[in-house]
């Protein structure tokens, strides 16, 4: 789980700020938090570059839920895995 | 090149040719993540001496290429070049997922495993490729790969991309921090790869290392790329990217888009195919013509002309529509949008438990479920994998298309708007039962919901012509040999089924050659007269008819007759269903040859002789009932020895080839029965 190694900030803070993916409106930049999947799932999104901290954009909500990664590359995810990726609100 | 001895760095960096160049050849491993143009980079670099292979005992595709790589002048000693094997390893994002691919890498680098034909051993030098524009990323790898200590180098693909978006990349500074040669270049426009291929056989071990856990490569990777990339991809207008999404996974417009696209492919497909399979029957009718005219009437004629020539001729018949499936194929992955329309199809396969992964696969079917069940290779669970794989068969292959064309012809003579409907019919039945069957599976044996899926959505681009006619041609070699050698054996024992053993001519033939012969002999000046040379035909039908009857085959008919008996076809259509078990298009040359006795009508062409064919009782054996069971039958019966085959070796056992023959042959059984049984009662036929 990206958690455990991803951030540096007290864990109730992450928390409180975190939202999944799928909230993220179209537009929106967000910084992926943490992945709560299964640990092969969450080793593949964050080989993909879905890796903790990261600036994902949000280009297409629904199915397939479809995000840009730091504008280098595009990622199409399933609204099922989407929904499982934990995002923190560019302020 | 040594390698069994655990060669020491600088026996690596130094490339020996002496000796050892005719049995280990300098291997190079190419890795990288999908869709950095690792593979327009290897053909770029190979070309035409590229070749697929498979990694043994793994359902994974290996591209390897023999070729002859540049060596400086003084390591050269009168050499033209160091012999070397270029293997494309599967594209991964990392070498450490439990995923087949990233096994398939690991195990390569280790030196357990090779492609077919290769020796296993530790690679001599490691090419890793990376995408210029999305550095970052790549460059975890880059540092996965750098904990193997091999010889590295790293190309830098896609700079004139990265260069158009304002990315600069220092190859100097990347070198130092990677400790390993860089080089910058572009697949696509041939930039510095000639400087790259220089450099291929002077590669190092690297000097630096990355950390091994995957949060310190990570850290590791942004801090290399902070300090050799300038300027950004993250300001670019991607405006006209989004609108392009959006349209083509939208539910309505994505699919109709979808309808579209491949609406075209096919039409293309059928379209262009035509002209190249007339050349190619034609070139196979002459040769029959060409062997049958110099090698003296025998069995070894028969073998040559009936077996060999027809049976190879009938199977190279499709390779124009195999090519140019897979050159459409590849200039719409080229394009980008087969990406999209992954997802598309994922939204209308999940309700049937079958992934978008199986896209690729099923559409490859629609020519040949041969490379159809190959392509599930890619489909990364092993449920969704299987269920793909025993579906495939399930759609209108292009070998059902001369049963298709014989049969809505003897149905709707004439009328080709008819005919049309019922062929769009066929294929639509064909994905029915395949959906049904991914429904019935996926909640019995296969039980579980397919695998959501995560793709990375490539950039639209023009696809690159070259690539696609690479792909094209290896794909076409593949198919030639696969099925070639298998539909060639098979024709061989199907001829010899059908051709022993020999019959004796029969008492009837005999009498009427003697009343032909009598009226000769009146008139020994004169041509023979109409009616004797009807006896002659009628004569010589007789004996084709009798010694169909009792060769093996024949045999095999009547003893198989009865069970095909309620879906209402006689001894010779139970022959042709049996024969086209080798390949389905075989059925219409079955018929053909049982039916000879048609063959006194001069003008008559091979459809309409079979046509009119009649039973052994002399009533017609093409009823509308009979027609329209044979057409259900064909649609679903799994008439294909080869993709069994097949399907055994990529599922990874018999019983699933088991399985999917059991199944397919009572989905056409009943649904063959069903269509004969309506037809008598509701159709008065």
């Amino acid at each position: 789980m990206f958690e455990a190694q991803s951030s540096t900030q007290p864990t109730a803070q992450i928390e409180s700020k975190s939202i999944p993916l799928t909230q993220l409106m179209r537009g929106q930049t967000g910084r992926i938090d943490c992945t709560q999947s299964h640990p092969d799932e969450c080793s593949m999104l964050r080989a993909m570059g879905l890796r903790p901290d990261a600036s994902v954009q949000m280009c297409r909500l629904g199915e397939p839920c479809i995000v840009s990664l730091s504008g280098a590359c595009r990622i199409g995810l399933a609204k099922d895995i989407a929904s499982r990726v934990m995002v923190r609100i560019d302020d | 090149m040594p390698s069994t001895d655990s060669p020491t760095p600088s026996e690596h960096s130094k490339p020996e040719i002496a000796e050892t160049r005719e049995v280990l050849r300098h291997a190079i491993a190419v890795l990288g993540n999908p869709n950095v143009g690792k593979t327009t980079l290897f053909n770029r670099i190979a070309g035409i001496r590229a070749k697929t292979s498979n990694f043994p005992g793994t359902t994974q595709e290996a591209r390897v290429a023999h070729i002859q790589l540049p060596i400086s002048i003084e390591e050269a000693q009168g050499i033209a070049g160091l012999a070397s094997v270029l293997i494309d390893l599967p594209g991964i994002y990392s070498l450490d997922l439990d995923l087949s691919e990233s096994r398939v890498c690991r195990e390569v680098l280790d030196g357990s495993l090779a492609p077919a034909g290769e020796t296993a051993r530790v690679p001599d030098a490691l090419l890793v490729v990376i995408d210029a524009t999305n550095l970052m990323r790549n460059l975890s790898i880059v540092g996965e790969s750098l904990a193997r200590r091999l010889p590295t180098i790293v190309a830098v693909n896609m700079i004139d991309s990265a260069r158009r978006k304002g990315i600069h990349i220092d190859p100097d500074k990347l070198s130092e921090c990677l400790g390993c040669k860089v080089a910058l270049c572009s697949a696509r426009t041939g930039e510095g790869i000639d400087t790259l291929v220089e450099q291929l056989t002077s590669a190092k071990i690297p000097d630096r290392s990355a950390p091994s856990d995957q949060a310190g490569i990570e850290r590791w990777a942004q801090s290399i790329y902070e300090q050799v990339s300038a300027g950004s991809a993250g300001n670019q207008d991607d405006s006209l990217t989004d609108r392009l999404d959006r349209a083509f996974t939208h539910p309505v417009l994505g699919l109709l888009s979808f309808v579209a696209i491949m609406t075209g492919l096919f039409w293309t497909i059928f379209k262009f195919a035509a002209y190249p399979m007339d050349w190619i029957d034609l070139w196979f009718g002459s040769a029959g013509n060409w062997v049958g005219a110099i090698v003296p009437e025998g069995p070894i004629h028969d073998l040559i002309v009936d077996g060999v020539i027809a049976g190879v001729g009938g199977t190279v018949i499709f390779l124009p529509q195999i090519c140019l499936l897979f050159f459409m194929l590849a200039l719409l992955e080229g394009t980008g949008y087969l990406a999209r329309a992954a997802f598309v199809i994922d939204r209308a396969l999940r309700p049937f438990g079958m992934s978008g992964h199986a896209f690729v696969p099923l559409l490859s079917s629609h020519a040949c479920a041969i490379p159809g069940i190959m392509a599930a290779r890619a489909i990364p669970d092993r449920r969704d994998r299987l269920a793909t794989i025993l579906v495939a068969p399930f759609m209108s292959c292009t070998a059902r298309i001369p049963v298709y064309v014989l049969l809505t012809t003897i149905l709707f003579p004439g009328e080709p708007m008819r005919q049309a409907l019922a062929f769009t019919m066929c294929y639509v039945l064909g994905i029915g039962a395949g959906l049904f069957t991914s429904l019935l599976f996926r909640r019995t044996i296969l039980r579980g919901k397919s695998r959501p899926m995560a793709l990375e959505l490539p950039s639209y681009r023009i696809p690159d012509l070259k690539s696609a006619l690479l792909l094209t041609f290896d794909r076409g070699m593949v198919f030639l040999k696969k099925a070639g050698t298998m539909i060639l054996a098979i024709s061989i024992v199907l001829w010899w089924l059908g051709a022993y053993p020999h019959s004796d001519p029969t008492q009837e033939s005999i009498d009427l050659r003697a009343q032909a012969d009598a009226m000769v002999d009146t008139a020994p000046d004169a041509e023979p007269s109409q009616q004797a040379q009807s006896f002659f035909d009628e004569a010589d039908a007789l004996d084709t008819r009798n010694a169909a009857k009792n060769s093996m085959l024949g045999r095999l008919g009547s003893a198989f007759q009865p069970v095909f008996s309620p879906l209402g076809y006689d001894r010779q259509l139970t022959v042709g269903v049996l024969a086209s078990f080798a390949a389905r298009e075989v059925f219409v040359s079955t018929m053909a040859v049982q039916v000879a006795g048609s063959d006194d009508v001069e003008d008559e062409t091979v459809l309409g002789s079979i046509a009119n064919a009649t039973k052994d009782d002399g009533s017609p054996m093409f009823t509308p009932a009979t027609s329209w069971s044979l057409l259900i039958f064909y649609v679903l019966a799994s008439l294909c020895l080869p993709t069994l085959v097949v399907t055994a070796k990529e599922a990874g056992g018999w019983k699933w080839a088991m399985l999917q023959l059991g199944w397919m042959s009572l989905v056409a059984y009943a649904g063959a029965l069903i269509a004969y049984q309506s037809v008598l009662i509701f159709g008065g036929a």
